[in-house]
């Protein structure tokens, strides 16, 4: 196969797909005009409701409905009333408490069930990841009646600790599925070098394991991160006193406490929403490629 | 993240690692115990994750079927001790027509209509954004996460706001154009369309995820499949369906399947809705059921029958697709 001849069947080849094209499809502009109105409609689609989430958020309380579109003079009234009167910051700060917890222990649990999973081969490996595969069909709904009765025979309704301890388990097997992907990542000729050098388990894990698969911890970490400020039905049932309430439950606080005051919800909704977005940004990557993996690989 | 996972730990024999440690520094005692040592140790590392699922996930799965067997009520909360009535539970359940005409189609028709939508919506979107240039694609991919990352608690209120019955930006328009008298129109209490705002809510948050998941498979399609289909003559409909359907099944197989999980249980989004979260409302699907009957109407053994009527038919579904799914050997 010499090169010349490739590069001029390649040509030809070229040249008869784009003869074919211009054969059957549409004139250039139509179809450029085409894709132009897909990304218009689907840019609306997306963003309009944040965009008016947003708007509503930021406008102040005298201004007509359709004046929020388009809010003349921004103000932070709803936010400064959702935070001071409306307690909304000691919800984000119980939010954030059930958070760490879930991160902590969502993240050194994986890392140790799939080094255990990634480096060694052992009986039932494939049923124990078989096993973490289905329990994340289990409907959360249907756990909430046996889990409160749990939690509450812990005395932990109410405390951040209980809330995190269940969501540290919602948030395992799809962590443990990521985690798996990074760990088998690393090199195996790394980890042996290490070994040569006369390196212990535990100097080998956590002097050269652990810096490898930092960012997948990273991205672990944000996952549970989510999963825990997401979180409602559990939420609802488990934190009974205002006081205790997460972001996802309180804000149904803002609703309906007087005639709908959409200014407040959207504010509380926009406080919810930027962390969350901020996160998703740097993960959406490890997250949709360990979904996929976790269902396809077994 | 692309190495095949399996092939990783290499053929070692069974409980042993490819690599037995240092050689001449190994660990004194005899090579038995060593080896018993390295069997233990990938079970010790896996205890603690699975303690956790186990005392939080399974136990708490064999103990909703066992509730719901009993009569559990407020009074059974309170002292711990509860009869066991057979399936009387049960019974109850599938003679209620509750289920049959609000509960089950509630399901399984938004299930459907809303799993078809995001995989219609997603995969269509995910055929735009394969042509688009690359600069311009990755703004739009970002646009698009933004939809996806918003939370459901949040997007249920927007959508909420955007639909109001009195100052709703739709009701305002519709009222501007003269569709709408000035005394409005309580859509919220129509099934349909209250269902209709639950769909756009959930496809608007799901469909990211399977543009984008998509786009990652068109992009690893061979351009000569498409090209040679195209020289002989295929429209773009017969180009998609016998080129790249067919080589992206199995992606299709996944985004499908974590769809329909994820619409079977949707919660949030009907239980804060106007009526969604009240008993014996038409707006109630299986998920929300289970949760009223259990804390509002204080029937705990009713709301774990319901639950478990729910997880079967989760487990029904997935079951069928995964059967689909591992039949083919290249996806082990």
């Amino acid at each position: 196969m010499s090169a010349p001849a490739d590069t001029a069947a390649a040509a030809d080849w070229e040249s008869r797909v784009r003869r074919a094209r211009r054969r059957g499809g549409a004139v250039r502009l139509t179809r450029l005009a085409g894709r132009a109105a897909g990304v218009t409609a689907i840019l609306l689609f997306t963003l309009f409701p944040v965009y008016f989430m947003l708007t509503s958020a930021f406008s102040d309380r005298m201004t007509s409905t359709v004046g929020t579109l388009l809010p003349s003079q921004p103000t932070l009234d709803n936010f400064v009333h959702v935070l001071t009167e409306g307690d909304f910051g000691t919800y984000m700060l119980n939010s954030l408490a059930v958070a760490c917890i879930t991160v902590a222990g969502a993240c050194v649990l994986s890392l140790l069930a799939a080094v255990a999973v990634a480096r060694f081969r052992f009986r039932f490996r494939t049923s124990v990841l078989m096993l973490i595969l289905i329990v994340q069909m289990v409907p959360l709904e249907a756990l909430v009646i046996p889990l409160f009765l749990q939690v509450r025979d812990l005395q932990l309704l109410n405390t951040v600790l209980g809330l995190g301890i269940v969501y540290i388990a919602l948030s395992l097997p799809l962590a443990v599925w990521m985690m798996r992907g990074f760990v088998a990542a690393v090199p195996k000729e790394v980890e042996e070098a290490a070994y040569i050098d006369g390196a212990s388990w535990p100097v080998m894990f956590w002097k050269v394991l652990f810096p490898l698969v930092a960012p997948g911890l990273v991205a672990t970490a944000i996952f549970s991160f989510i999963i825990a400020w997401n979180e409602f039905v559990l939420a609802l049932t488990f934190m009974q006193q205002s006081d205790k309430y997460t972001v996802a439950v309180g804000l149904r606080q803002f609703f309906g406490e007087y005639a709908n005051e959409w200014g407040h919800v959207m504010a509380a909704s926009t406080l919810i929403t930027l962390p969350v977005m901020v996160f998703f940004v740097i993960v959406q990557r490890w997250l949709a490629s360990g979904l996929v993996q976790g269902a396809v690989k077994g | 993240m692309g190495t095949p996972v399996g092939q990783v730990t290499g053929g070692a024999e069974p409980g042993l690692r490819a690599s037995t440690g240092p050689p001449g520094r190994g660990r004194p005692g005899p090579a038995l115990g060593l080896r018993r040592r390295r069997a233990l140790l990938p079970w010790a590392l896996l205890a603690p994750a699975l303690a956790v699922i186990a005392a939080l996930l399974l136990f708490p799965l064999a103990r909703i079927v066992w509730l719901s067997f009993r009569e559990y009520r407020l009074r059974n909360l309170v002292s711990g001790e509860s009869d066991f009535i057979g399936p009387a539970n049960y019974v109850t359940l599938f003679t209620d027509s509750y289920l049959w005409r609000v509960a089950l189609p509630n399901t399984v028709g938004f299930a459907v209509v809303a799993v078809v939508s995001t995989v219609v919506l997603g995969t269509l979107v995910a055929l735009l954004l394969a042509r688009l240039r690359p600069v311009t694609r990755v703004v739009v991919v970002s646009c698009i996460m933004v939809a996806w990352a918003m939370p459901a608690v949040s997007g249920t209120y927007v959508w909420l706001w955007i639909f109001d019955v009195d100052d709703g930006i739709v009701a305002q328009a519709l009222q501007g154009l003269g569709f709408l008298g000035p005394e409005g129109y309580n859509w919220f209490a129509d099934r349909l369309f209250f269902y209709a705002v639950v769909v756009l809510n959930v496809v608007h948050g799901g469909f990211p995820f399977v543009a984008v998941t998509v786009l990652a498979g068109l992009l690893t399609v061979p351009r000569e499949l498409h090209e040679a289909a195209l020289l002989d003559g295929a429209g773009a409909w017969k180009r998609f369906w016998h080129v790249t359907f067919p080589v992206l099944r199995p992606v299709f197989a996944v985004v499908t399947i974590l769809s329909t999980i994820w619409d079977f249980k949707v919660f949030a989004q009907v239980y804060l809705m106007p009526g969604g979260g009240v008993g014996g409302s038409e707006m109630l699907n299986l998920g929300v059921w289970t949760y009223v009957s259990s804390f509002g109407q204080r029937d705990y053994g009713m709301g774990s029958a319901i639950a478990v009527l729910l997880t079967l038919l989760l487990l029904a579904v997935t079951a069928v697709y995964l059967r689909a799914l591992f039949r083919e050997d290249e996806l082990r």
